[in-house]
């Protein structure tokens, strides 16, 4: 996918996180980045029809159940995402990721980010 | 048949009846123009006084506060206070008074306020503000100590002591202390005097917490008690404080510091207080009593010939609040052929042992009466609840209310603060308007009663 | 950056960065209001005390606790019936509060004895409740009492008695968010793992940052336990003490206001593996996903499906005739901490309103991320607001309403801006799908209030129309209306009840629920005196 059009789509799907998520809020910088990670990590291999459950614990099952809201959220906003291809789903999620990291955490302005205790 | 006077022996308190002293002082100081206090410790003492302020009122007065936090707390706060009077300064361009008024906190940690208000003046005031008229006035009210009450007392003195100033004549007017009240009890004082032509420099002018919503403009709620009226309290024919525990440290200190006579109370609560306190205004101004206050007081007594003897007799009334406000309810029910059967104090004031009217009360009561200093809600419900104490009625403030609620008695909501009835501050409970209000809105309390009970109300079919 | 600079506050030049307005194309790494610093003395800003954070936000809403404030009686004046978290069996934390009421003698010469003596006091006068939550105010921390020592000691003579300490005074943070973290951490250090509880369901959760305002924690308990789901403690709105003391117990940690209890959830994860999820019981569809992100953790969507599909079906004309009426509205949002983020897409999305501004009185900068995030462009946020600003902001924003704390609301009135209580709610509850339609249902009944339209004649100088008695609030809010919508048969003005609490209670008494057995996993009816008294055993 071209990559404008890939950055285009993921920018809706950033829309719709900020606007109904709080996972990607957790105080500290080190816990935002796992949520980060998990949660979209999961949500790519649900959209893409992948197994998304990697371990059996409560952890896994709960990042699990961030994604799927996540990826019926994806869907009942932007049609587009049940008609996108595999690869393109995994090039417009990582670029979620990596914008997901930037703004919440690598060039975020919040200061609490980097306490040592919660 | 006794009256008996004590102390609540328990040592701490379920459900407070008063607040602590911070709060007494900064109700004094929204009564005045153009001041804005600085209270000096953590932040919850001025905004919960603010909002229970606003309940009371419904509406919102300006104080600020010096935010002491964990670091103040341990090296001391006073740059804060340095700080929040520049602030203020500078954001509130008509202000001229900063009352700075301690807490706990910062009367523990030993904060020298009367020192850094010398070292404002020498500096920041004559530095930065060298065209402005500014006073602060530092009023130490250790929340450890007194109550509100003793708060109120205390900051009416302090203020009257920073400005009185005496003159070559004296200004005509009586000063007149009203106490912790609400501005319809200020509008029926001033009615009262105003009909026997008696000019009055009230403290505080507090009609205008009382304030509308205009078309135009923003109307903040304060008092109207001016800088002016407070240096000129110096120059009075004499001080009426209206109450014993609130006003009268500065009435007394105008007599001993300006020779300007003091009368301390009755609290003008009933007929006979008002009479006193009228035949008190006309002895120290030589100005006569009206023929219209002559119908106004005839009005009053018709109004209590209605309800009284058939409604009001014998009914067994538990007050509690401010203790002016109470002895003055007390005695006016008793006039009403009420019994208030058990006064409630909320604080340990040793002064209560030698007022003349509690003195009067343990001499002359023909009932058994119980008054309790130190007193919390629990002296009250568990009396109720666990002592077999019955009765009729309840007066006193909100705070109370789940013992009238839960013990299905009924209450009248007096004094400060009522926030579950709308309106409380537009009734004047002081005066003859005030002695009106009373029994009626007693009466009344005890027809809901009746209807909702179904004791006897078909009483009131033909009444 | 676009920081907004207040007039009233060019004067303080720290306060330019705890203002924003949101761009057009800039996000969160453009700008984010400073939080959660040390108040500017004198500022008149709208900030509480770090111990009424603890006790009058946290620790009150628990039930059946005797709540002991160790220190001057003012402390513990204020914070009774300031607020309204009730509770479904009888409101003893509404009813009662207690003060060891230290006086200048126990400054000077050490409060303890006199402490234990009024503790002692309060459980006699109260034998039936057998847990205390003691309060440390700033008189009795600066004097350095040890009201552990004292707490234990009590524990130690009074066996069935269980004391828990709250070491958080009023100058303990900027702000009553400091009180907050220091009650979360202390409930989790001294009492969490102490007790077992009774688990009678396959799913169990915690339901952590709810405080039952007006019924919240009510009506979402109904929701999950029509789910099947147990909720082993709420944190803490109409929370019993010794469930709370088996936080450890459950499977997930179901939060709301993260502002105020994320902490506790934060060290459960860490200490017990419990995951933290975050959730939104206000607004449909954010409702709706918060039950179904917990359906999935549990594998019950099916559960989640049939009351989403009953609720919407139930409540949404209703939400629908208010959004009709409520489209273009311009609101300031100004609660405390977690309202903002909670309800301003929500507002904007489901009611039509354009929130113009936000603020929080004691969020943290994470909550402005919040709340900056989920307003539209142009939305002015601010953090630690003081009167001038507010004064300020409304001026220009001139909005419909402002939704805000009682004192702020009665500024607001002077400028003939009405006001919501967004604290303790005007007619809540406002959680959940009837909840939401029930603070549309104020809005509108704010905005469209005709008296509030007759505060900006002059009298003395506009022409005064004569025409009319009485106008309805109709004829304002239907004015524009297409005539679909005013005839609508579908829509529907809010048709519960005063109160929808009593009712709920009652569909409790008559053992409605259903919940999967542990072991079995099969389905059964579990006795109301289960879900509201089960036997919590100690451990040590």
């Amino acid at each position: 996918m071209d990559k404008n059009v890939a950055e285009e789509k993921m920018a809706q799907l950033e829309w719709y996180i900020t606007k109904h998520c709080l996972w990607q809020y957790n105080s500290r910088a080190w816990d935002r980045l796992i949520q980060n990670e998990r949660i979209l990590t999961k949500t790519k291999q649900l959209l893409r029809g992948e197994n998304a459950k990697d371990e059996d614990t409560t952890a896994d099952k709960y990042y699990w159940s961030e994604a799927m809201s996540l990826q019926e959220g994806f869907k009942r906003y932007f049609p587009w995402v049940a008609e996108t291809s595999k690869d393109d789903i995994a090039q417009i999620l990582d670029l979620l990721k990596e914008r997901m990291d930037h703004t919440m955490v690598h060039a975020s302005l919040n200061q609490e980010l980097v306490k040592e205790h919660y | 048949m006794s009256c008996e006077l004590k102390a609540k022996d328990r040592t701490g308190v379920i459900n407070p009846i008063f607040t602590c002293q911070p709060a007494g002082a900064q109700f004094v100081s929204i009564g005045v123009k153009d001041c804005i206090a600085l209270v000096h410790g953590g932040q919850g003492c001025v905004m919960f006084v603010r909002l229970t302020m606003s309940q009371h009122f419904k509406e919102s007065f300006e104080l600020a506060s010096s935010s002491v936090h964990e670091d103040a707390a341990v090296f001391g706060a006073l740059n804060r206070v340095e700080q929040g009077v520049d602030v203020l300064l500078m954001r509130y361009p008509d202000l001229k008074i900063i009352p700075i008024i301690t807490t706990c906190s910062t009367e523990v940690i030993g904060d020298d306020v009367d020192g850094v208000v010398i070292k404002l003046e020498e500096g920041l005031l004559k530095t930065k503000y060298a065209d402005r008229e500014v006073h602060l006035i530092p009023i130490h009210t250790p929340s450890f100590v007194g109550s509100m009450i003793s708060g109120y007392d205390i900051a009416v003195k302090d203020f009257v002591e920073h400005f009185a100033k005496k003159a070559d004549k004296t200004n005509g007017k009586i000063n007149l202390l009203t106490g912790w009240v609400n501005p319809a009890d200020v509008t029926e004082l001033k009615s009262l005097i105003g009909e026997m032509k008696v000019d009055a420099t009230v403290l505080f002018e507090i009609e205008t917490f009382d304030s509308p919503i205009m078309p135009d403009g923003n109307h903040v709620s304060h008092g109207e008690t001016t800088i002016e009226d407070l240096e000129s309290t110096a120059n009075a024919i004499g001080t009426i404080a209206l109450n014993r525990y609130e006003g009268a440290k500065a009435a007394q200190f105008l007599e001993n510091e300006f020779d300007v006579p003091a009368i301390i109370g009755p609290t003008p609560i009933g007929i006979r207080n008002t009479d006193t306190f009228l035949a008190n205004v006309k002895k120290m101004t030589g100005k006569a009593i009206p023929e219209s206050l002559v119908r106004k007081r005839g009005i009053a007594l018709d109004a209590i010939a209605d309800v009284s003897h058939m409604f009001l007799a014998g009914k067994k009334v538990a007050i509690y609040g401010n203790p002016d406000l109470v002895i003055g309810l007390a005695e006016y029910c008793i006039d009403l052929e009420m019994e208030p059967v058990l006064l409630l104090l909320g604080d340990d004031n040793a002064k209560y042992g030698n007022d003349p009217r509690i003195k009067a009360l343990k001499e002359g009561v023909g009932f058994n009466m119980e008054v309790v200093t130190n007193a919390d809600f629990w002296e009250l419900e568990n009396r109720i609840k666990n002592e077999g104490l019955e009765l009729d009625l309840i007066l006193g403030h909100s705070k109370g209310r789940y013992v009238a609620i839960d013990n299905n008695i009924p209450m009248v909501r007096l004094g400060y603060p009522v926030y579950d009835r709308a309106g409380g501050f537009r009734h004047p409970v002081v005066g003859y308007a005030g002695a009106i209000w009373l029994a009626e809105e007693m009466a009344n309390a005890i027809f809901t009663d009746m209807e909702y009970k179904h004791n006897k109300e078909w009483v009131l079919n033909v009444w | 950056m676009p920081y907004h600079q207040f007039k009233c506050s060019e004067c303080i030049p720290e306060r330019l960065h705890h203002a924003v307005d949101k761009g057009e194309t800039e996000d969160l790494t453009d700008a984010l209001p400073l939080g959660y610093l040390n108040t500017i003395p004198g500022t008149i800003s709208e900030r509480g005390c770090a111990y009424c954070g603890a006790k009058h936000v946290i620790g009150t809403p628990m039930k059946d606790v005797i709540h002991l404030s160790h220190g001057p009686v003012g402390c513990t004046y204020d914070t009774w019936q300031t607020k309204r978290y009730i509770s479904d069996d009888g409101n003893f934390q509404l009813k009662y509060t207690f003060a060891s009421d230290m006086k200048e003698a126990n400054v000077v010469f050490g409060a303890e004895k006199m402490l234990k003596k009024n503790i002692v006091e309060a459980f006699k006068a109260f034998p039936e409740i057998h847990n205390m939550a003691l309060y440390q105010t700033c008189a009795s921390a600066l004097i350095g009492d040890d009201i552990n020592a004292i707490a234990e000691e009590v524990m130690e003579e009074m066996p069935d008695k269980k004391v828990f300490v709250c070491n958080a005074p009023g100058f303990a943070g900027p702000s009553q968010s400091g009180g907050h973290h220091k009650i979360n951490i202390a409930w989790l250090n001294q009492m969490v793992g102490t007790g077992e509880p009774v688990i009678y369901s396959k799913y169990v959760i915690n339901y952590v940052g709810e405080y039952n305002i007006q019924g919240d924690q009510e009506i979402m308990k109904d929701y999950f336990h029509r789910m099947g789901i147990q909720i082993n403690a709420t944190f803490t709105g109409n929370g019993r003490f010794d469930d709370l003391r088996c936080l450890h117990k459950a499977q997930l940690n179901v939060l709301e206001c993260a502002r105020s209890s994320e902490y506790i959830c934060d060290e459960l994860r860490t200490r017990y593996g419990i995951p933290r999820m975050d959730i939104d019981g206000f607004g449909f569809e954010a409702t709706a996903d918060s039950l179904m992100k917990v359906a999935h953790f549990f594998g019950i969507e099916d559960k989640a499906q049939e009351i989403i599909d009953a609720e919407y079906a139930r409540w949404k004309p209703e939400l629908d005739w208010y959004a009709a009426r409520l489209k273009g509205v311009k609101m300031c949002l100004w609660p405390g901490g977690s309202k903002l983020w909670h309800w301003a897409h929500m507002l904007k999305s489901e009611m039509g309103i354009n929130v113009v501004s936000v603020y929080t009185k004691f969020g943290h900068q994470g909550d402005m991320e919040k709340g900056v995030s989920r307003c539209e462009p142009g939305t002015l946020a601010i953090d630690d607001p003081n009167e001038l600003e507010s004064v300020e902001a409304m001026y220009e924003l001139k909005p419909d309403l402002i939704m805000t704390g009682k004192r702020p609301g009665e500024v607001a009135k002077k400028i003939r801006v009405p006001y919501l209580n967004v604290h303790g709610y005007h007619n809540g509850p406002y959680k959940g799908f009837e909840g939401w339609v029930r603070l549309a249902r104020d809005i509108y009944n704010c905005v469209y209030s005709p008296a509030h339209q007759l505060v900006n004649l002059d009298i003395s100088k506009d022409e005064i129309p004569t025409d009319k008695g009485f106008v309805t609030r109709e004829s304002l809010s239907d004015a524009n209306l297409s005539d679909e919508i005013k005839n609508s048969t579908e829509l529907r003005e809010y048709t519960g009840a005063y109160d929808p609490i009593p009712a709920l209670r009652k569909k409790a008494e008559s053992n409605v629920y259903t919940f999967p057995d542990p072991e079995t996993g099969e389905w059964r009816v579990v006795p109301v005196e289960t879900l509201r008294n089960s036997k919590i055993v100690d451990v040590e």
